[in-house]
């Protein structure tokens, strides 16, 4: 897993995300495109990509796709 | 005398660790009615039975998913005048990401556990003539939430389980019922608020002109189901929801 893939799955599940269209750095929660679904989405996607449970509060506490990311490398550690 | 009480009756509550099941347990009690309560967490479900007004209540620790479990709770229970299904779950997952094993998770602990428990429970007679069971769904049955398909489906399931059990069985004056809660304030809504966006809840809660439930609302609907003052009830689901349906808000 590296943080390319995990962009490009995001983009793949979440429609309105046009491929290429994020970064690292990017705000999901912050995107015009943002809804509660697309919450939804991003905790189903990592519990059934990664097997790792993230909360709306993890994805409140994130301020980018990276902090999401380190979040759940750090989950898998354990 | 009035029928608004519970003397003589015992009655199962299932789930009775926490949250709703916890406070329809201690409301029975209250009304004069003996508990079996029963659930999977041994601590919590000692902490709920302390707490429970009689001397005529017991305990039994099961995983209702545990065959062995759910097998020896049947033995050991006495003949019983109601039952009270409170144990559930809930797991926001949106359509495409659901699995046959995600299915199994929801249903097996909302649907099939009730199931199996009314089928033991009536092959081996442990309840009596006249008794009242009450199941909880949730509004969330008829007007269901994205995320919801499995935790929707198995109240919709259970609403329609309650009224074959109150067809099945009124030749024996059996009465099946089911409480249909909107938000209610527990361990589960905390769980809920981890799970979705805190705006998402907030905005819902602003919807309800009573507000939000307390166990107590929920409980106080289950002491008159279970009750002789609703021997004229069967097949029925009543809606707890502070007016939130009414959708004017």
């Amino acid at each position: 897993m590296n943080i390319t893939d995990f962009i490009k799955k995001i983009e793949t599940e979440i429609d309105e995300f046009e491929a290429g269209t994020l970064n690292p750095d990017t705000d999901l929660r912050k995107t015009t495109a943002w809804t509660s679904m697309h919450a939804l989405i991003i905790i189903a996607l990592i519990d059934t990509e990664y097997n790792v449970t993230i909360t709306g509060e993890d994805l409140r506490t994130i301020t980018s796709i990276e902090d999401l990311y380190n979040i759940i490398q750090s989950r898998i550690a354990v | 005398m009035t029928p608004f009480h519970l003397h003589n009756k015992t009655i199962l509550v299932t789930g009775a660790s926490s949250g709703i099941g916890r406070q329809i347990a201690l409301s029975i009690c209250e009304m004069g009615g003996n508990v079996v309560i029963t659930a999977r967490d041994k601590k919590r479900l000692e902490e709920t039975f302390k707490n429970l007004k009689g001397k005529n209540n017991s305990s039994i620790t099961a995983d209702l998913l545990n065959q062995n479990d759910l097998s020896a709770l049947v033995n050991h229970i006495p003949m019983l005048d109601g039952i009270v299904h409170c144990a559930g779950i809930v797991k926001p997952f949106p359509v495409k990401f659901l699995s046959e094993e995600k299915i199994q998770e929801t249903f097996q602990t909302n649907y099939n556990i009730q199931v199996i428990l009314m089928a033991q429970i009536t092959r081996q007679k442990k309840i009596n003539k006249n008794a009242s069971i009450v199941f909880l769904s949730s509004i969330s049955a008829t007007h269901p939430h994205k995320g919801g398909a499995l935790y929707s489906a198995s109240k919709a399931a259970i609403e329609s389980l309650s009224k074959v059990i109150a067809l099945e069985f009124y030749p024996q004056g059996i009465r099946s019922n089911c409480l249909s809660p909107a938000m209610v304030k527990t361990p589960m809504y905390d769980y809920a608020e981890k799970g979705a966006s805190k705006e998402t809840l907030d905005e819902h809660v602003n919807k309800y002109p009573l507000g939000i439930g307390s166990p107590a609302d929920v409980a106080n609907a289950a002491v008159f189901l279970l009750s002789d003052a609703s021997k004229w009830i069967t097949g029925i689901t009543i809606t707890l929801d502070g007016g939130f349906l009414l959708g004017g808000i």
